[in-house]
């Protein structure tokens, strides 16, 4: 997790990181190829998420796991992702080469690897999230040692090999004898509907590891917990130990977005994902249960993967305006205690498209190491704005947006301002108090006028008389 | 039903793919179902209606309209293409009274067709026009023809439609070439994980090489040289796939299925116990199906227990037994011999057919009982003894009425026995866990309660010890009894008691709510400083007059002594002075209230300048007059004094 962290990095507003690269390459361009080319170009890196959704590489334990989960990857490839489909001990696999990522997102569904192939390790792995690759993992009770450690480093720990998710009461009828099919309400999702999509009451079919998450890493999401009665354990050996998962905090499925906007979800079950999961009936062994003709497993799985791989819940900052009330454009520094108006653009990635967000909690704040104001801004058309009057206080000020909600990206803008004082102009003219003051001078000043007057043109009177 | 059943051979795949290899994957009774509204959709083509027609009557039904079939057929033929003749031939085939019309050129053209230039997929569909139809061939020919083409094109899916066409030609022909290229057929497969066998073309190519090599080998009678383990990898690798992607796919895994399913030599048995391998006083016995890949049981076959064995003691209890067959199901009273509750493993054969692959099974099978509480008591402690311990039992399932009240010098234990309801033996389930559920917070703490040597459960909970894992937060705490295994049919959720639990009150530790990273933080008003509170204006306003007195005073002591600008002269430079002496002062008070500095320096220098002109001009004047006057006064004097 060190390493995750250690990547924090400001996410740069797509659309001023954009503006800068075409300047930049406007002129280093203009003078040596074609306007044209050149808007193509700037054309082509601004619509890329439009079209595309990104190279993925799909890493399964034997190449029959395409067809038992077909309809999961029929789904991503309907949606536009580029999926290369590679046994995980595949000699000539990499994710790396020349120090770039030869894919946008990775899908792990070999639990039981012990030893990936061709140059992937857990170190590539983690190096990957940390450039910003997102990661989909999938394991089962075969869960080998490399997931094991690519899931510590992410901040969540799988339990042992051979051990299962066990819940006396809630299991699916069809369960085959050791309680491990469990059925999850979707009470215990997540409440998060860019991360497991809309809240439908259908229960969610598991099957497989059990995972806690590092109560140190904030970051860990609990996207799917046990119920109260789960636990995690050897189905076939008594219970010796203190189980390593118990209860609530019995991760069925678990998320982490880094500080860089990686996304990585761990699924303890690989047939989560399955076909027969997918089409499956649904219903408690408790008697009186309700049965449920399908599971939620689909919906959730596909709400899972379009998070995941960023189709969901991906914010950018557009044009950022500030200015005092009453002008156009902004000054050099503002004066203190000017009611200044800000406001931002904030789209959101929709259907591979840029749409204006819908947020009513983002927050403004006017910084000078520390927050001196922190506001609502209103949506006022296609922008957030806010009207407020700067504090009484002098210095290099930032307008800052860091908007960090529960599924979406995490969203940085700043703006630098100086703020000085008033100047000796901009005091106030006529303090009743100094009123005395003020008469002593304009009265000297009238004395001096009157005086010169008088001095200058007195006629005195004959010295004689 | 039908989804669960699918389900239930998913798990049960799972559940027996760790050991003997038996086919962990094969079509359920709704995959049939699924595959045959995948088959009957509607057709476009001739080579979908093809895939349809043929491919559901392998599943052994029919598309819903034959005679609009038969009418499709004849519509889309193309007499001069050879792909279209054999589509429509063979799928009036299996349509009833359907019959595609003929002429000679059509026939001149599918003979010519089979020759050593054509492809291996053109001699397969003429050559399966051909037999359609009941058009006399040269089988020889066609032998010879493909022989040829066979080395030329050398791929799987070349020789896979070769051997499907061989199998269509008279057994008088030389068909034993083709019967070793089974052989190497299977040698080409790959093995994954020892589980699934299949060619890197695809499902496909698999499943069309087990209808190949089958229809080859019941027509030359000849065992095909496939393993009974590579039968059965076949067989799951063919049958994972739930799902399909096309017609010509859902074709071919219909027909391996009916190959599988009904040749002379390898039928791959099923063998699955109906709805969870469970037996329990109230269900004794265990129930089996034994069917072929497509679901379908096969009643002949007599079904025999080898051993059963306690999996957790390896003590066998039962060997030998035969299941009695009642209504398509095997039967069998597990619960006559006795068993304790846990997990069985049953070795089971299958037998009466010599065709009968992976017909002995491990089946792992559950024996369930029902668990009771009894003697569950609950007291309070005290760690030094000094006051006498108060036990108070509760029954099972109410609540205790007594509240319980817990503080840090104090222990909290409770006691209970697990025991079997029908045996009345004395049981160590799985799951024994107590819960302690803040009714506040709804924070939970989960302990695990051990059994002793005599198999009595003892819980104690140290409140000095444990408070780390409360939070140290007191508070009311609903204690729930948590009871679950495998093996029990009625797992236990019991609210036993609340208690009251006194922590000391030392710092309360403030833990870091990860959930605060995603709430909006609480908004900033700026504090502006507040103004200076000021003096009275009276007071302001009494000493403004009174500054202002002297300069009054000033004019008034001037006009008494009579001061006057009697002197004064309209000149212009007078005037002028005096205007800019007075602008000098007017910008003294705007640089006051408006300008900078350097404005006004600006200014200053404008009419600094301009006043000093005039000033200057209007002293000469002055001095110009008084000198006259004075020097006109001496005159005066002077002559006076002469």
């Amino acid at each position: 997790m060190a390493t995750l962290i250690a990547a924090v990095q400001t996410n740069q507003p797509d659309s001023i990181l954009s503006r800068k690269q075409t300047k930049g390459m406007t002129q280093s361009g203009s003078k040596k190829m074609g306007k044209g080319v050149l808007l193509c170009l700037t054309l082509a890196s601004l619509m890329h998420p439009a079209w595309a959704n990104g190279k993925t590489l799909v890493l399964l334990d034997n190449v029959n796991i395409r067809d038992t989960h077909s309809i999961f990857f029929r789904s991503l490839a309907d949606r536009g992702f580029d999926l290369s489909f590679k046994t995980a001990d595949d000699p000539s696999l990499s994710l790396i080469k020349y120090g770039q990522f030869l894919y946008d997102h990775l899908i792990i569904f070999a639990p039981s690897v012990e030893d990936f192939g061709g140059n992937i390790n857990v170190e590539t792995i983690t190096s990957f999230i940390d450039g910003g690759g997102n990661v989909l993992v999938a394991a089962n009770s075969d869960i080998g040692d490399p997931l094991r450690e690519l899931g510590s480093e992410c901040g969540i720990e799988f339990d042992e090999e051979k051990t299962a998710v066990i819940d006396h009461h809630n299991f699916d009828v069809s369960d085959p004898g050791e309680h491990t099919l469990i059925v999850a309400d979707p009470e215990n999702l997540l409440k998060a509907p860019t991360i497991v999509g809309t809240p439908t009451n259908k229960p969610i079919l598991f099957k497989g590891v059990g995972m806690v998450a590092d109560p140190e890493n904030p970051l860990v999401l609990d996207i799917l917990t046990g119920s109260s009665t789960s636990y995690s354990f050897f189905p076939d050996r008594p219970i010796s130990q203190y189980p390593h998962a118990v209860g609530k905090n019995t991760l069925l499925i678990a998320g982490l977005q880094a500080r860089n906007n990686a996304r990585v979800v761990f699924s303890g079950s690989m047939h989560f994902f399955s076909d027969a999961f997918f089409n499956s009936a649904v219903q408690k062994a408790t008697p009186g249960s309700q049965r449920y003709e399908q599971t939620g497993n689909m919906e959730l799985a596909e709400a899972l993967s379009s998070w995941v791989f960023k189709e969901a819940g991906v914010l950018r900052v557009g044009a950022v305006t500030h200015r005092k009330v009453g002008e156009t454009t902004p000054p050099t520094a503002y004066t203190i205690a000017d009611l200044v108006e800000y406001s931002v653009v904030i789209e959101m990635l929709s259907e591979g498209r840029w749409v204006p967000f819908n947020g009513n909690d983002i927050q403004l704040e006017f910084v000078r190491i520390d927050p001196f104001v922190r506001t609502y801004l209103r949506k006022n058309g296609g922008k957030y704005s806010v009207q407020f009057t700067l504090p009484d206080v002098y210095g290099v000020f930032q307008f800052k947006v860091d908007y960090n909600r529960l599924g979406y990206t995490h969203l940085y803008s700043s703006t630098q301002v100086s703020v000085r004082p008033l100047e000796h102009t901009q005091y106030e003219r006529f303090i009743p108090t100094a009123y005395p003051y003020y008469a002593s001078v304009f009265s000297m000043m009238a004395g001096l006028f009157v005086f010169s007057i008088v001095f200058l043109h007195m006629k005195e009177k004959e010295k004689s008389d | 039903m039908a989804q669960t059943s699918l389900l239930r051979v998913f798990l049960f795949s799972l559940a027996l793919g760790a050991q003997a290899l038996t086919p962990s994957h094969y079509l359920s009774l709704s995959d049939v179902a699924r595959l045959q509204t995948f088959l009957g959709q509607h057709f476009t083509d001739l080579e979908s209606a093809y895939y349809s027609i043929v491919g559901l009557a392998k599943l052994g039904a029919s598309v819903a309209d034959q005679a609009e079939a038969c009418q499709f057929l004849k519509a889309q033929l193309d007499p001069t293409s050879v792909d279209s003749l054999f589509y429509a031939a063979v799928a009036s085939q299996a349509l009833a009274g359907c019959e595609i019309p003929l002429s000679n050129e059509t026939r001149d053209i599918l003979l010519a067709a089979v020759s050593e230039d054509s492809t291996v997929a053109q001699i397969h569909h003429a050559v399966g026009a051909l037999t359609s139809l009941g058009l006399p061939l040269a089988s020889q020919e066609v032998v010879a023809a493909l022989r040829a083409r066979i080395n030329k094109e050398e791929n799987v899916v070349a020789v896979i439609l070769a051997l499907q066409t061989a199998a269509r030609l008279s057994q008088q022909a030389e068909l034993s070439g083709f019967v070793e290229e089974i052989e190497d057929l299977t040698a080409r497969l790959d093995d994954l994980g020892g589980l699934y066998l299949q060619f890197e073309e695809g499902l496909e190519a698999t499943a069309d090489f087990v209808v190949a090599a089958y229809a080859l080998s019941d027509h030359v009678d000849v065992e095909p040289p496939l393993k009974e383990e590579q039968v059965i990898q076949l067989v799951n690798s063919i049958f994972s796939k739930k799902s399909w992607d096309s017609m010509s796919e859902a074709f071919s895994v219909a027909g391996a299925a009916l190959a599988l399913a009904s040749n002379r030599f390898h039928v791959p048995v099923v063998v699955r116990a109906e709805g969870p391998a469970t037996v329990s006083h109230s269900q004794p016995t265990l129930q089996l199906l034994v069917t072929n890949v497509l679901s379908q049981p096969l009643e002949s076959a007599s079904v025999l227990v080898e051993s059963a064995s306690a999996l957790a003691t390896k003590s066998i209890i039962l060997s030998q037994t035969p299941f009695t067959l009642r209504d398509g199901l095997f039967e069998l009273n597990f619960m006559s011999s006795q068993p304790a509750s846990g997990y069985y493993q049953f070795i089971v054969t299958v037998t009466g057919d010599s065709r009968l692959v992976a017909n002995q099974v491990e089946l792992k099978v559950k024996v369930s009982t029902e668990v009771a509480i009894t003697n569950m008591d609950l007291s309070i402690v005290d760690k030094d003894q000094s006051i006498g311990t108060k036990t108070t039992r509760v029954e099972y399932p109410s609540k205790s009425k007594d509240s319980f009240t817990a503080d840090s010098h104090q222990n909290f234990a409770m006691a209970f026995q697990l025991v079997d309801v029908n045996t009345g033996v004395e049981l160590t389930p799985h799951q024994t866990f107590v819960r302690l559920l803040n009714q506040k917070t709804g924070q939970e703490v989960v302990f695990v309660a051990e059994p002793d040597s005599k198999n009595l459960y003892k819980f104690e909970l140290d409140m000095a010890e444990r408070k780390s894992e409360f939070d140290s937060m007191s508070g009311t705490y609903s204690l729930h009894l948590m009871v679950g295994d495998a093996t029990l049919e009625n797992p236990i959720l019991w609210n036993v008691a609340d208690v009251v639990l006194k922590f000391l009150d030392e710092e309360a530790p403030a833990v870091i709510q990860p959930k605060t990273l995603y709430i909006p933080k609480p908004e900033i008003q700026h504090l502006f400083r507040e103004p200076e509170k000021k003096p009275p204006t009276v007071v302001s306003n009494a000493f403004t007059a009174l500054i202002l007195s002297p300069f009054l005073l000033l004019l008034i002591l001037w006009i008494k002594l009579g001061a006057n600008i009697s002197n004064f002269s309209m000149s212009p430079s007078a005037v002028l002075f005096h205007i800019g002496h007075a602008a000098m002062l007017g910008l003294m008070y705007v640089y006051w209230t408006h300008l900078n500095m350097f404005q006004t320096l600006k200014y200053l220098a404008i009419i600094g300048s301009f006043t000093f002109l005039a000033g200057n001009r209007m002293l000469a004047q002055k001095a110009v007059k008084r000198i006259a006057a004075e020097q006109s006064s001496r005159l005066a004097k002077y002559r006076s004094l002469r």
